[in-house]
């Protein structure tokens, strides 16, 4: 089954890779300065929203690709195309770059001109047919020499945004990136898109499966996995300052200083859904059951006003007994 | 912070010392990344005992990462990598520590645009992500020590603080080549200068760090005879003295680390319990590490001297 030349190919798997980490800024950065930093594109707006919570999403660029693709059962399978990537930066303060593309189930053998990839944005095609299953588990496990990186595209982007001018590349406190790699099965329209796995993985890495309708833009899949990956990081983040252990035996003025950032800079931020497809949206619940992210977050930030409100109970004490 | 470790000679305990400040820094709670920046000979491996992990990471380390081959420097968890049996169980509420190993088939290469900007990218994101980042460098003048210098005279990391130690035997010839890695005609103060660093800033952000110092008061002496014993003390002198005529006196050393047979043999991290349980490495090692640990961060050693 190979798409005839011009004809829209159906894609059957998409694949993307969210990079996610605190914007090296000491001040969150306002509406026009967001806008300013994702105009990637002097032809394409950048879409700001400032409710529920200012978000602000860069137009796509294209990387042009001839590579093979990851697989894990080590097929090679030569594909070309172009993969999109986008950046998007959450009140001002959270950055993050996604890179993802569409595979149809089979392409045709031969390499054909530039123009006729370049007019179907976001979709790669693989030489003969597709190996859906080895094409799915190879883009979760990563790209090995050689193949198909999404992580490199997206990373390159990212490194792109932090060397701007406008940020003065100073950090409000220390935080690790995070990595999210996705993949979405297409299913028959109708069906309703579902959440098959998501799994928190060594050294930052998340990957997560889904099924998505046909009608659903892979484009809308990313905005999923982007609000995912972001939620994911907080509770990271939080959970790793509040592990330390100079918090953990720490008293007096230094808790009120290890926290502070948290408080400035992170707790405001949690909001679930607030800028995701509303086809999409649903998929949030599988999480809230089980583990619970909110559930989570509410813990954490609980403790944190918990731990500050003792310490100011602690303070006036201690400064009377000084007297 | 950046902590750049560098050394005129091999043999000065360059890797294994600084490998053992990261220890110590992350034990007392911060996030630490190591990483080898030995082209030539890369032991990082080795002193953390993830030998094994290192082999799956083959052809994906810094090298790699820096002539373009990969994404990005394959990282190794050293809390759960290692095949050492006291550091698999980390205290609770210590930090992270992160090796990034070199490569073995990785020698020396050209310096290029290309390099200088991954470096670049590379060193900042650590610095966002860890409280102190160590980075070995292959001894002597080297084409890491260059790149390094490069790096950091870019405008991007003017924020970042970054600091230099520099580790010398203490004997006659390596007092003598430490200054002049330092202070000489080609050394790391004219090369910053070249790069585009201030000389004053740069000169300020370099201590030297006496490995392997004999100490004559310590009970290992204790039997020498006289005549051995006034010999040692008139030549630790001397050595006072002519370091102190070099320019790396008393005021531009940041510690000293006692010579310690485990360090010297075995070329591995300290942990307590060598030195509380099975008694091989001396308490006043692993003191002396501790401090200069807590040093490297304690701006009252690195004021103005």
């Amino acid at each position: 089954m190979t798409a005839a030349p011009g004809q829209p190919a159906r894609s059957v798997l998409a694949c993307g890779e969210v990079r996610t980490c605190l914007l090296p800024s000491l001040q969150a950065l306002d509406r026009r300065a967001a806008a300013q930093l994702l105009r990637l594109r002097a032809d394409v707006d950048v879409r700001i929203s400032e409710r529920p919570t200012m978000y602000v999403l860069s137009p796509e660029v294209l990387t042009g690709v001839d590579c093979r693709l990851p697989t894990s059962n080590g097929s090679k399978v030569r594909a070309v195309g172009t993969v999109a990537a986008r950046a998007a930066l959450t009140e001002g303060r959270l950055l993050q770059s996604t890179a993802y593309f569409s595979l149809p189930a089979a392409g045709p053998d031969i390499r054909r001109p530039w123009g006729q990839y370049l007019v179907r944005p976001g979709l790669v095609e693989p030489f003969g047919k597709l190996p859906q299953q080895a094409a799915a588990e190879g883009a979760l496990r990563g790209a090995g020499r050689g193949e198909l990186d999404l992580g490199m595209i997206a990373e390159g982007l990212l490194a792109q945004l932090r060397r701007h001018a406008l940020l003065d590349r100073r950090v409000p406190f220390k935080s690790s990136p995070t990595k999210l790699r996705w993949v979405a099965r297409r299913e028959p329209e109708g069906e309703r898109a579902s959440l098959v796995s998501f799994v928190v993985a060594e050294g930052g890495l998340r990957t997560m499966e889904l099924r998505l309708p046909e009608h659903i833009p892979a484009a809308s899949a990313a905005g999923i996995c982007e609000d995912l990956a972001l939620h994911d990081w907080l509770l990271t983040t939080v959970q790793h300052m509040l592990d330390n252990s100079r918090l953990g035996t720490a008293d007096g003025p230094s808790v009120v200083e290890a926290l502070q950032p948290v408080v400035v800079h992170l707790l405001h931020l949690w909001m679930p859904r607030a800028h995701v497809d509303p086809a999409l949206g649903h998929l949030w619940d599988v999480l809230e059951q089980k583990p619970g992210f909110s559930r989570q977050w509410e813990n954490l930030s609980r403790r944190i006003r918990d731990r500050l409100a003792l310490q100011a109970v602690a303070t006036p004490n201690q400064e009377l007994s000084a007297r | 912070m950046l902590i750049f470790a560098a050394s005129d000679k091999g043999g000065t305990g360059r890797s294994v010392t600084s490998a053992n400040l990261a220890y110590h820094r992350a034990l007392a709670g911060d996030d630490v990344c190591y990483l080898d920046f030995d082209f030539g000979s890369p032991t990082a491996a080795a002193v953390f005992d993830v030998v094994d992990a290192r082999q799956d990471t083959e052809d994906r380390g810094l090298h790699a990462y820096l002539i373009g081959e990969v994404s990005e420097p394959a990282r190794i968890d050293v809390w759960s990598e290692t095949e050492h049996q006291v550091l698999r169980f980390p205290p609770p509420g210590c930090g992270r520590l992160v090796l990034m190993p070199g490569d073995v088939s990785g020698g020396e290469f050209a310096t290029g645009e290309e390099n200088l900007r991954r470096c670049v990218d590379l060193l900042m994101t650590l610095y966002y992500e860890f409280d102190l980042v160590v980075i070995d460098l292959s001894a002597g003048r080297s084409y890491a020590v260059d790149m390094v210098l490069e790096a950091t005279a870019q405008p991007e990391m003017s924020e970042v603080t970054a600091r230099w130690l520099v580790f010398h035997r203490w004997t006659r010839q390596h007092v003598g080549a430490a200054a002049s890695l330092v202070f000489g005609k080609r050394g790391i103060l004219a090369g910053g200068v070249d790069r585009g660093h201030d000389e004053e800033e740069l000169r300020n952000s370099i201590r030297f760090v006496r490995a392997a110092v004999p100490d004559p008061e310590s009970p290992l002496w204790s039997q020498v005879s006289p005549t051995q014993s006034a010999w040692m003390r008139k030549t630790d002198g001397d050595l006072k003295q002519l370091a102190s005529n070099h320019g790396i006196g008393y005021s531009q050393v940041l510690g000293s680390v006692p010579l310690e047979p485990v360090l010297q043999w075995r070329e591995q991290l300290i942990t307590d319990e060598d030195v509380l349980d099975s008694q091989i490495a001396n308490e006043a090692t692993w003191q002396a590490l501790n401090q200069l640990a807590g040093r490297l961060t304690d701006d009252k050693y690195w004021e103005q001297a």
